[in-house]
């Protein structure tokens, strides 16, 4: 129980290694969007796969998107880390996007090729 | 021939069956995080599983015991009853994300909420334990877990470095991150060597009157099964270094492992991957319902098999529907299934030496074992594998917390 709870212990204030470690993710979660929607445009992906995932994504950065709206930070970097909850909460309704209409192969196209550049994808 | 032909279907079930949603996560996000750096590790797991393996067999084979017998009788009721609830605990952690994990992969195929589909899994699960006979069980989910060679596939298809690939073989501590890639170590270890394995398999050949005579084939099936299954847990790898890494991907979900498969094959590959995976996990909550309804039962002494019928052995059959509705509830609160699968590993590499130091103590004991006792070279193994086990049973929560579930 000791080991869960100090394992557990990540919700506390926004620091430098946070910021880090929280934009590192939104990154990986643009960088997998990216995927998902490439395979959606290319028709390689069946329908309630692309919905299911896209919808994990989305509450996933939207999770993020709502805690480093709302956590205390770190006075300098409260500029950084409210921009990070903005491009977190836009990930989010751009994956609601791809959810919402995963047969779109047009859209999904366009979708990939933002989640790319967001999240600096190679 | 047909012995032949019954050992070579039992490995292929072996190996469709090996894979559980430990070796999933672990290798997947090994693969994602440190590419093919940790590829000793998988040797050294698949061996030590093999060892230990073969010996539960051999003690089933020589003794008629189990596992769970061995460690009242060797250890007492006080350390053994420590023994049985750490691995009960570890069982109903295990069990409840394999679930957690047959829940995802239904919902990926059918697009049907999660929730119905925890309570479908746990129905199905149930069903098919009651009704099907095991050995129809065991072949159905071990063939099914063969489309997991999808991975193998992949592997191949998607050109890895092959000689950053085989410097992978030669164990090293990465200078970058080096706490998490112990985390990964012990994480790679305890997924290999999860205890329910033996349990289960102890348990198997008890119940299939393994004699002397079944020796041989005790040895194949561990050998072969578990060394071709090994496989699996490197194309799990490469993939998670080849497609993950190579786009800056975490793999945090068990629904982003299929894309791995999907990058060089296609909606094919895609379908397999999900199909393997629900076979694999599948197969693998069977396994560990019935370790954790064995244990039980072993340890107190009552009634048990899968041959039984609920009447022969009520409470048995009794202890597999509570733990199912255990992990019902579990992961019914929501708890994510990859989250759990790690506390899982991580606990279950914490109680490796409580399963472990029984089967040796007991492999060494003339009484019991006659002339199928330990020999030399699974004394030595067996010996080394203790010390590997101890350093990873002390390290694992320290690991844990200091990473943060792998985390940072």
């Amino acid at each position: 129980m000791v080991a869960l709870a100090l394992a557990g212990c990540n919700g506390g204030t926004v620091d430098r290694h946070a910021l880090t470690n929280d934009a590192a993710t939104i990154d990986s979660i643009n960088c997998e969007a990216w995927l998902l929607s490439g395979a959606v445009a290319r028709n390689r992906v069946t329908t309630y796969y692309a919905r299911e995932q896209a919808e994990e994504l989305a509450v996933q950065a939207g999770n993020f998107a709502d805690a480093l709206a709302h956590r205390p930070t770190a006075a300098n970097l409260e500029p950084r880390v409210r921009a990070k909850a903005k491009d977190a909460s836009r990930l989010a309704s751009r994956l609601w996007r791809l959810h919402d209409r995963p047969t779109d192969r047009d859209g999904a196209r366009a979708l990939a090729a933002t989640f790319k550049q967001a999240g600096s994808c190679s | 021939m047909s012995k032949i032909l019954g050992v070579a279907l039992g490995i292929l079930a072996a190996i469709g069956g090996f894979v559980d949603i430990g070796d999933l996560v672990f290798n997947t996000a090994a693969g994602a995080t440190f590419g093919y750096q940790l590829m000793w590790v998988l040797p050294i797991g698949v061996l030590g599983i093999i060892v230990y393996s073969e010996m539960c067999g051999r003690v089933a084979a020589a003794s008629g015991k189990a596992v769970f017998d061995a460690v009242r009788e060797r250890t007492g009721f006080a350390a053994g009853l420590s023994a049985l609830i750490a691995s009960e605990l570890v069982n109903l952690l295990t069990l409840a994300a394999e679930i957690g994990g047959v829940a995802i992969a239904l919902q990926l195929l059918s697009g049907l909420p999660y929730r119905v589909l925890l309570v479908l899994a746990i129905t199905g699960v149930a069903l098919v334990i009651w009704v099907v006979q095991l050995e129809t069980i065991e072949r159905i989910f071990g063939y099914g877990g063969l489309c997991m060679l999808v991975f193998a596939v992949a592997a191949v298809k998607l050109g890895p470095d092959w000689t950053q690939f085989g410097k992978g073989f030669i164990p090293h501590v990465s200078q970058n991150s080096p706490w998490l890639y112990l985390y990964f170590v012990i994480g790679l270890l305890g997924a290999a060597m999860t205890p329910y394995e033996v349990y289960f398999y102890s348990s198997g050949g008890v119940e299939d009157r393994w004699t002397p005579k079944d020796l041989g084939l005790n040895r194949a099936n561990a050998i072969i099964g578990y060394s071709l299954g090994g496989l699996l847990s490197v194309a799990l790898m490469v993939v998670g270094a080849a497609v993950f890494l190579r786009h800056g991907i975490n793999p945090e979900h068990l629904g982003t492992i299929p894309l791995g498969a999907e990058q060089p094959l296609g909606k094919v590959g895609l379908l397999f991957a999900i199909v393997g995976i629900l076979f694999a996990v599948g197969g693998a909550s069977i396994d560990t319902v019935f370790s954790g309804a064995y244990n039980l039962a072993q340890f107190l002494g009552w009634e048990w098999g899968r041959y039984r019928s609920a009447a022969g052995a009520p409470r048995f059959f009794l202890t597999w529907i509570v733990l199912l509705v255990c992990a019902l509830g579990i992961v019914m609160t929501g708890v994510d299934p990859v989250m759990l699968t790690e506390y899982a590993v991580i606990f279950s590499a914490v109680a490796l030496p409580l399963t472990y130091i029984p089967i040796l103590l007991v492999a060494n004991d003339r009484e019991y074992m006659g002339a199928s006792t330990n020999g030399p070279l699974a004394n030595t193994l067996g010996i080394i594998y203790l010390v590997v086990i101890a350093v990873v049973a002390v390290a694992a929560v320290p690991l844990m917390i200091i990473t943060n579930v792998g985390q940072n």
